[in-house]
């Protein structure tokens, strides 16, 4: 069978480094094709130019569509040609309705300079009709999940009815549930005869709808395996070029340790457009003892570290080694030995107007200076020592964060909170976005602290995480704690269980 | 996911003169400093009495007034807020201390002190409803420049404020050095401060931080509250230094005085580099902005161009100047990843519009 999109002999370099070195990919029509790659391996490059974003001209190699060769100008040429995109990062028009969203700026609708609301709407309608959503086309999307934004931006694409369809890790934000209808939304488009390529750090999603696989490592084509070849294995293998023995370094929760972090009856309001924040909460960490809070998104996990960080508004009581501290600002708790990483490292961690190593210092700059004046010397030797520590890759101190790898953003920002050695680490979806071999760096680090004897929380939409990181489990649902284990005591079953039971009676609850 | 890092992170161990050259146009104020030197040289080849010691001094001397706020304008923008109401302060500030050593007869240092201290309290204000009452600052510093000029009538009722006392006179009338007055010797000297606070301390990281986004700094542990309402205060008490510099100038205290400066002192620091969205820009960068507009100022009256025609060109060069920064930054700063970066967003663009 001809492949209906192709690119052959793909080279392209970056100011002399070789991102591409020769790539051939084929996807067939109706199938899903997972592109798998670690960060660097040039799969993001090569997605930018079957998408136009890197012009034609720009790299060497050809592409064709249907059997015939084409080169995009731009990305609008290459969705003119039927190339759909769904980029990772969610960007609607809040203030508009689904249809607006779905319609605006596609041109050739035919209705020449007027817009006829209700078309609008109806042809929305179909669209998610064939998506199998019940999203109502005149809902403002600002009051829509983010899991809904998602579907309206795929919704998007395939209003332009492009013959390939590109989605670019369409699960990166949505919680398990979430997830699990998006790829039921997949296998759907593909009984509609939709081709789909379909972009991810994620393995079980792979297994779960894709038909083909091609996995990409330094520039080169490492694997392209059909659906009877999926192991989870060969993937590991493929994209990392060695067997990885064990995901989860060894950890065993220390016997007796005093506790470090205690947490009793703390509540924390939900976020208007969150139903729950956090309910009475109380749990308590060892010195040198892990702890993962399991739980859905939206569930309250992260609401309950932004309480004991004080980012938002707490009621309970929140000691570190047997002292209660009143936290009432994130400065409060980083001085009593409380530390936090962000889930959202573009959001609310990277300062994209200072450079790596200002990044880095930002907050512990009082070792480091003289009388308000911050000490040039000592600075940089600290920020080389907590970037070789790290090992945060980088030019060098001045490098712009922006150019960093998503996996070296992340290392940068351990690197912060790591520079005032905190006695409490809170960290939320700490490989969130991360590729496979920073992901094993930061397991062993976490391992490596808890040994040093610090506390840790750790909040992941993987369960799988939680489950091979942490000594203790903690599930979390609408606010609560309706589960505790300890390593070894329960699988994701016993997680998943517990989260239904809770929903179940709090629907018992309300009706 | 970003696959061009590896082009932009790896560098040539010895910079060759072509990686140096570009290091130095990346510097932020080069350009504007270019712009300016070339500026200079055009109005001399026309006019060479644009050089005279006379017309600089001229030049140097009206630079100082608005470059006194202009500093203050760029520590708060920095911090990520920024002051309409500056002129108005300065004119307030102005009246009210001429007020108090003509009308209460109040020795002229506690009249300095008090409309010193008039700029000062109105920052506060500014910054605790900015800040605290999460009002926009274009909303409240605007709001703040009707009010100014409502008080500079109310306090004055509509006339200038005259004589001065003659300490004040002979103040403005001296000079400390090539017959520059003594408010180019405070500009100069707050300058070199206000950079090294920025660059080299502390509080100015912080306040970079603050700009750049507060939550983040929030979180990292920075009172972003007080570091914002103390930018307010600075730039109040600077517009209030600068108001009373040119009442000791003009020997009186006029009801004009600070009368259109804001939209000049932002265009000034603007075209100098310092981002309007705050966390980026430099006290050379606005300092620089500032002396190019009145370069133009200056010149296009020193070769005899209508004066209608210097707002136009005013107008023509803030633009300019933030256009052309902007694809420097694109193309120097950042490199092929940036451009890349650039693509993409300019793809988000048509893909989310």
């Amino acid at each position: 069978m001809d492949p209906i999109f192709s690119a052959r002999g793909i080279v392209k370099a970056f100011a002399g480094v070789q991102a591409l070195r020769g790539v051939d990919f084929n996807v067939l029509a109706g199938e899903i094709h997972a592109l798998l790659g670690q960060n660097g391996a040039g799969k993001s490059t090569l997605v930018k130019i079957l998408n136009g974003v890197h012009p034609a001209g720009s790299y060497t190699g050809e592409i064709t569509l249907a059997g015939q060769p084409v080169s995009f100008a731009s990305p609008a040429a290459a969705r003119a040609a039927g190339v759909g995109y769904v980029p990772q990062e969610i960007e609607v028009l809040e203030q508009l309705s689904v249809a607006e969203n779905v319609f605006a700026g596609h041109t050739g609708l035919g209705e020449g300079v007027l817009i006829y609301r209700h078309k609008l709407e109806d042809r929305t309608r179909a669209i998610l009709d064939d998506l199998g959503l019940t999203i109502d086309p005149k809902a403002i999307v600002a009051s829509l999940t983010s899991a809904q934004r998602h579907l309206v931006m795929i919704a998007r694409a395939l209003a332009l009815k492009p013959r390939v369809l590109m989605l670019d890790e369409p699960t990166a934000s949505l919680s398990g549930t979430e997830v699990d209808a998006l790829l039921e939304v997949l296998r759907r488009l593909k009984r509609q005869g939709v081709t789909m390529i379909y972009i991810t750090h994620r393995l079980p999603e792979v297994l779960a709808v894709c038909d083909r696989a091609t996995v990409l490592r330094d520039g080169r084509v490492a694997a392209e395996l059909g659906r009877e070849e999926f192991e989870e294995d060969r993937f590991i293998f493929a994209m990392s070029g060695q067997r990885l023995q064990k995901l989860f370094p060894p950890h065993e929760a220390p016997v007796g340790a005093r506790p470090m972090l205690a947490v009793e009856h703390l509540s924390v309001a939900g976020k208007p457009g969150a139903i729950y924040g956090a309910r009475d909460v109380s749990f308590s960490v060892a010195a040198g003892e892990i702890v993962g809070l399991a739980g859905l998104l939206g569930s309250g996990r992260s609401e309950i570290l932004h309480g004991i960080f004080g980012r938002v508004p707490a009621e309970g009581t929140v000691k570190v080694d047997g002292q209660a501290i009143a936290i009432r600002s994130p400065r409060d708790a980083r001085d009593a030995g409380i530390a936090l990483l962000t889930e959202d490292r573009k959001r609310d961690g990277l300062l994209f107007n200072l450079p790596v190593g200002a990044n880095i210092t930002i907050g512990n700059l009082d070792p480091l200076s003289a009388r308000g004046m911050v000490r040039g010397d000592r600075e940089r030797s600290a920020i080389l020592e907590a970037m070789r520590q790290l090992n945060v890759k980088a030019s060098s101190p001045q490098a712009s964060v922006a150019h960093l790898s998503g996996g070296n953003q992340q290392k940068l920002l351990f690197a912060r909170v790591l520079m005032r050695a905190p006695k409490v680490l809170l960290l939320d979806e700490p490989t969130k976005g991360v590729d496979a071999a920073t992901r094993q760096e930061i397991y062993r680090l976490v391992v490596e602290l808890a040994n040093k004897g610090v506390a840790l929380v750790v909040v992941s939409s993987e369960l799988e995480e939680v489950l091979g990181l942490c000594d203790r489990c903690l599930t979390i649902a609408d606010g609560r704690i309706v589960d505790t284990f300890k390593r070894g005591e329960g699988g994701e079953d016993r997680v998943l269980r517990a989260v239904a039971a809770a929903q179940a009676e709090t629907v018992r609850a309300a009706s | 996911m970003n696959s061009a890092a590896p082009a932009t992170t790896e560098q040539p161990t010895t910079p060759s003169l072509r990686n140096r050259l570009i290091s130095f146009i990346a510097i932020g104020e080069v350009g504007v400093i270019a712009a300016l030197l070339l500026l200079v040289a055009f109005f001399y080849f026309m006019q060479p009495a644009f050089l005279s010691e006379r017309n600089i001094r001229a030049i140097l001397n009206v630079v100082s007034f608005v470059g006194i706020i202009a500093i203050g304008q760029t520590i708060l923008l920095v911090a990520g807020e920024f002051d309409l109401s500056v002129g108005s302060v300065a004119g307030v500030s102005a009246v009210i201390a001429a007020q108090l050593m003509t009308a209460l007869a109040w020795p002229v240092p506690l009249a300095i002190l008090g409309g010193m201290g008039v700029g000062a309290l109105i920052g506060l204000i500014n910054g605790i409803i900015v800040v605290k009452f999460r009002i926009p600052a274009f909303i409240q510093t605007l709001g703040m420049l009707f009010i100014g000029q409502g008080l500079i009538q109310l306090v004055t009722g509509g006339y200038p404020v005259y004589p001065l006392p003659k300490e004040v006179s002979d103040f403005g009338m001296s000079t400390f050095a090539f017959g520059l007055g003594w408010s180019f010797a405070f500009f100069i000297v707050a300058a070199i401060v206000a950079d090294f606070v920025l660059r080299r301390t502390v509080l100015g990281r912080n306040l970079y931080a603050t700009g750049g986004n507060p939550e983040v700094a929030r979180l990292v542990g920075i009172n972003t509250t007080i570091y914002k309402i103390g930018a307010f205060i600075t730039v109040g008490a600077l517009s209030a230094v600068a108001g009373m510099f040119v009442m000791a100038d003009l020997q009186s205290g006029t009801t004009s005085i600070g009368s259109g400066w804001e939209l000049i002192v932002i265009a000034g620091v603007v075209v100098g580099g310092v981002s309007l969205f705050g966390g980026a820009g430099t006290i050379a960068g606005g300092v620089v902005g500032i002396l190019m507009l009145k370069v133009v100022q200056s010149g296009l009256v020193v070769i005899g161009v209508n004066s209608n025609w210097q707002q136009i060109a005013v107008g023509v060069i803030m633009v300019l100047a933030v256009g052309l920064d902007i694809l420097r930054r694109r193309y120097f700063t950042v490199g092929a990843g940036a451009k890349a970066a650039a693509a993409k967003k300019s793809d988000s663009k048509t893909s989310g519009a």
